[in-house]
């Protein structure tokens, strides 16, 4: 039966000890006191005699190996055919998905891809897969800005802290605006009237708590954004690509406290205006409860912004990364018989015609 | 006005280094002052009548002042105990002579000092309080008078400055005061034999008044009372304070500490005229009047010509009619001082810069070596260096052989001790007041609870209530776990000490200069330190590796000369925030992340847990999207709760976990061990965790 040889203790304060020469070979034939090894720590050098005839099985350390007190340093056998038994398996992984890497799945979920569409190379997915993927499906955009690192001088002594999380977001859409679009920005002053009246009447015959005005012009813009081609971006690179959305994904602002959020209908040109206007009032019940999901924020083709709240007249919206499009909802005049329709964007999906055209259905009310 | 007020500032100098003339002090008519101030009671019977008249008056006056709502806080008068408490302090004459007091201090404390309207304004709370309002009737300082409210905790503390003196060659000795109750408490004990092992000049005074608070003696001592004395090979006295060989006697205890330099144990008798505190006098009518009757100051009284009395009686009331009048002109305590902690403000972390970085050792060492190289080295450079711990000496050299070839090379400044945890930390603390250097080990970090009361109510608390005292002392101690040792010498206790105000807490790894660190903390760091050192740790080789210190943040005291390290990856996936013993486990699971789950992973490591360089630690921390910090101990109310609720307070949004210990003891068996301890796994699944969030 094999028998372990293990690392002694030398002093009683140490608890690994250093391999400084293995005196025998697998297969050797050993007696009682010849050496197999020499071990050593800070203070002092020992022999490892074997403690009786054998045969060395297997060495389970290597020279110049720190290895733990107590642990077997190697196997000796009466016979040289005898097997040492089996080290116990290591540690186990504690993946929660086996099927790839972790820094795999942090790849694919910054990419907002889905590991069945990309191909593996082993039996799990790696890194470099979706690496050699997104090299030969270039993503939509960055979805994170280039960090440029400032080298001005501060004017004035100043102190520095991080940008919340809603700076952040503001950071990446300038940037993103700045580096990726050509944005553009139209106004035309219309009746607010008829939308108020179409509003009034849509709240009433389905008995809701707050005006759907707001998420019915939302829902005319995901009606006919695609149709119009502002439901689309541009992938740069060698040579640029038109993208057209399959689906109107409309992200609309909340304005929750101190934090703005950008909460996302999906597929809101599929959607019946009710069932939109339903769906759009869920999120914005989450973003004041800052309950919303990441995924609840993530995907939008196209925006709504109004900052008719706080009585602002006309202002021009920042386009949202990957989006054509960005509307922007004002007050109207105090004597409630005008108002003005902002919209910025992506000169290089609409003409200005076809933005004008756009934004004139925008502000006549569809029929509910 | 102006000019008493500036005679009594002038009197609170404790920096003082020569003796000062008190220009016009307000203190007992017919005595006087020697050339460092402190009032000259001489034996003659209207003196003694005269002084503890004096006490008597103040005593009666802060009742009189409570119970007009004049004070806040409590007190504890020596009313009838007045002789008791004079008889002692008045023998101690030598400039260098200690006085250590209890919560019932203040006819020591008027003996000592002379020093009315500082007695009485500090127990108002005023300006003019010899403490600035900041420690009240209980805890006085003044010059070598210290009091504090806990029973026996300066009995330690006495026996190290005792020490001291010693070591200085000076002929001054120290008189600590207990009460009979004190009597039940262990401390006492450690530091009577402490005090006898070493010798130390230091005289226990027991002033028996036959009662605690309400309990009378028979129902909390056993035994004889001189014979606790006794059996540690302390000199014993007993006299009554109604005896007239009161005085000699107590004179003769001091001169006989003082000549022999060994310990005294002397018990007055005496007897409580008022309340234990206020109001919670239970006794009986005919027990006051036996009291009453037999009162020494009175029958003194008695004895002197009556017009000689009623002169004495009147200059007293004077005397007290003045001092409450300037203690109440005095402005309520204004702390201009006052500082969010009790470490230096940024502009002042100047003067505690690190100490220059040691040359690079020539060849590899252990953590062992190089913090035994870094004791030998702080011996070598500064005699004010004392090391002292159980079992130091060679040819055993510490129960883990940091010490190991000290004790050899600077005999009687590598000192073994008896097993005497919380002694031997008072013993430090006193060391440390009379400006030494002691650094502590204590076998087992375990074992740090047993010197608890020493840290967390006198260590910390002399900076804290007198800022002009500094205890420079540091605590060493083998911390941590998987040595299979069990339950109660496995543990990593820095969760319970990094919550005490004004201790500094380190930790260092194998990935820092230990050396370093140690020599900071003993010579630029004047502040009462823990310094935990990892029993797995000792063995392994120092080696920053690929690790560089964190730039130190202004604002974060200590973070210079303690520094935190960092080793960065290119593109980091998460950081691991760790210290101590967890370190290997912790750059073991980085390996296998970045093998099978092909993560980076950056990973810093603490050596200052308290208090915890938060600025430094927030602005490297804030760009991660997880953190997970590691540590061996239990995770609950710990360092890292501490660094979580921080980084919360600041707006981080990103994902942490936790990693440590579930709140159960150490196992002793190598597997139940290494189940409760956490390991790598541990650290692996919780930053996948963290990251799949």
């Amino acid at each position: 039966m094999a028998q372990p040889v293990h690392a002694p203790r030398v002093n009683n304060n140490d608890d690994v000890v250093k391999v400084a020469r293995i005196c025998v070979q697998v297969g050797d034939a050993v007696a009682a006191g010849d050496l197999l090894m020499e071990l050593e720590t800070e203070k002092a050098t020992v022999d490892v005699e074997a403690e009786s005839d054998g045969y060395v099985l297997a060495v389970a350390c290597e020279q110049g190996q720190d290895i733990a007190v107590g642990a077997v340093a190697l196997w000796l056998g009466a016979t040289p055919d005898e097997a040492p038994p089996q080290a116990s398996a290591g540690p186990v992984t504690m993946v929660a998905d086996s099927g790839m890497t972790a820094k795999a799945r942090l790849l694919l979920r910054r990419h907002a891809l889905s590991a069945g569409a990309v191909p593996r190379t082993a039996a799990r997915l790696t890194a470099a897969d979706v690496e050699a993927y997104l090299a030969l499906h270039p993503p939509a955009a960055s979805s994170a800005p280039t960090p440029r690192r400032s080298s001005i001088e501060l004017p004035a002594p100043a102190e520095t802290s991080p940008l919340s999380s809603t700076a952040r977001g503001m950071l990446a859409t300038v940037t993103w605006q700045r580096d990726h679009a050509a944005a553009a920005y139209l106004e035309l002053e219309y009746d607010p009237r008829p939308w108020e009246a179409a509003a009034a009447a849509f709240m009433r015959e389905r008995r809701l708590l707050f005006s759907p005005l707001l998420s019915l012009m939302a829902h005319r813009l995901a009606q006919f954004a695609h149709n119009a081609g502002a439901n689309a971006t541009v992938l740069e690179g060698e040579t640029a690509q038109l993208v057209r959305y399959k689906q109107a994904n409309l992200g609309f602002t909340v304005q929750a406290g101190e934090v703005l959020y950008f909460c996302v209908v999906n597929a809101a040109d599929t959607l019946a205006a009710s069932d939109f206007v339903h769906k759009l009032f869920y999120l914005q019940r989450r973003a004041m409860g800052h309950n919303l999901t990441s995924a609840e924020m993530r995907g939008a083709t196209i925006g709504f912004t109004s900052m008719a709240r706080w009585g602002v007249r006309r202002h021009q919206p920042v386009l949202a990364p990957n989006t054509g499009v960005m509307i922007a909802h004002s007050a109207s005049a105090p004597d409630g018989e005008s108002a003005i329709l902002g919209m910025t964007y992506d000169h290089r999906l609409l003409s200005g015609f076809d933005a004008v055209r756009l934004l004139k259905t925008l502000t006549q009310p569809g029929s509910y | 006005m102006d000019t008493l007020r500036r005679s009594v500032e002038q009197t609170h100098d404790m920096n003082m280094q020569s003796p000062v003339t008190v220009s016009d002090p307000i203190g007992v008519p017919g005595i006087a002052r020697g050339s460092d101030g402190r009032p000259i009671i001489p034996a003659d019977p209207a003196a003694l009548y005269a002084y503890a008249q004096a006490i008597r008056g103040t005593e009666t006056l802060l009742l009189d002042l409570f119970s007009k709502g004049q004070l806040s806080g409590t007190t504890h008068t020596c009313l009838g105990q007045e002789f008791c408490q004079m008889a002692v302090v008045r023998a101690l004459r030598h400039a260098d002579d200690a006085v250590l007091s209890n919560h019932r201090n203040h006819g020591h404390f008027l003996t000592y000092a002379g020093d009315f309207v500082g007695l009485v304004a500090e127990v108002m709370g005023r300006e003019a309080g010899v403490c600035g309002g900041r420690g009240g009737s209980q805890h006085m300082a003044f010059r070598h008078f210290h009091s504090n409210g806990v029973q026996a905790g300066m009995t330690g503390i006495a026996v190290g400055l005792a020490r001291a003196r010693e070591m200085d060659g000076s002929e001054g000795i120290v008189a600590v005061m207990i009460g009979d109750g004190t009597l039940g408490e262990g401390l006492l004990y450690e530091s009577m034999n402490l005090a006898s092992v070493w010798p130390a000049p230091v005289l226990f005074v027991v002033e028996h008044n036959g009662i605690a608070q309400t309990t009378e003696t028979a129902g909390t001592i056993g035994g004889d009372m001189l014979a606790r004395g006794a059996a540690f090979g302390l000199t014993t006295r007993r006299v009554s304070d109604a005896d007239p060989a009161l005085w000699r006697i107590a004179a003769e205890a001091v001169d006989e500490v003082r000549a022999t330099r060994r310990p005294g144990f002397l018990v007055i008798d005496t007897f409580r005229l008022g309340p234990h505190s206020k109001g919670d006098d239970l006794r009986t009518e005919s027990e006051i009047a036996t009291i009453r009757a037999r009162d020494p100051v009175a029958r003194l009284g008695d004895s002197l010509d009556s017009e000689r009395r009623a002169a004495i009686d009147t200059s007293v009331a004077d005397l007290i009619a003045q001092v409450a009048a300037t203690a109440a002109a005095s402005s309520e305590a204004t702390d201009r001082a006052f500082r969010p902690s009790m470490f230096p403000p940024p502009t002042c972390l100047s003067d505690i810069a690190p100490a220059p970085p040691a040359p690079p050792a020539t060849t590899a060492r252990s953590v062992r070596t190089a913090l035994n190289a870094a004791i030998g080295e702080l011996l070598n450079d500064d005699p004010r260096t004392i090391v002292m711990g159980e079992d130091l000496h060679d040819p055993y050299g510490g129960a883990f052989k940091v010490t190991a070839g000290l004790s050899q090379r600077y005999a009687g400044r590598v000192v073994s001790t008896p097993i005497s945890e919380a002694a031997l930390t008072g013993a430090a603390i006193g060391l440390a007041l009379a400006g030494y250097r002691p650094i502590v080990e204590i076998m087992f970090a375990d074992f740090l609870t047993l010197c608890a009361d020493q840290i967390y109510n006198h260590a910390v608390k002399f900076a804290g209530v007198f800022p002009e005292l500094s205890v420079p002392m540091v605590i060493r101690t083998p911390a941590g776990g998987r040595r299979g040792y069990g339950p109660t010498h496995s543990q990593s206790p820095e969760n319970i000490f990094a919550a005490i105000p004004g201790l500094t807490v380190l930790y260092g790894s194998q990935r820092h200069d230990n050396a370093a660190l140690l020599r900071n903390a003993v010579q630029h760091w004047p502040y009462p330190t823990l310094f935990l050192e990892h029993k797995l740790v000792y063995g392994a080789t120092e080696d920053p590796g690929r690790y560089r210190p964190l730039p130190a943040h202004a604002k974060d005291a200590g973070g210079a000369a303690f520094p935190t390290l960092c080793r960065r990856s290119a593109t980091p996936d998460a950081a691991i925030v760790t210290y101590g013993g967890m370190v290997p486990f912790v750059e073991a699971a980085g390996e296998r992340l970045a093998q099978e789950e092909e993560l980076d992973l950056d990973i810093l490591v603490l050596a200052l847990l308290a208090p915890l360089p938060r600025h430094a630690l927030i602005e490297a921390l804030f760009g991660y999207d997880a953190i997970v910090i590691a540590e061996e101990t239990h995770s609950g109310y710990g360092v890292g709760a501490e660094l979580i609720a921080c980084l919360a307070e600041s707006g981080y949004r990103g994902t942490i976990r936790r990693v440590g210990a579930p709140p159960v003891p150490i196992p002793s068996a190598r597997s139940l061990e290494s189940a409760v301890l956490p390991g790598a796994d541990s650290v692996v699944a919780a930053v996948l965790d963290a990251i799949a969030a």
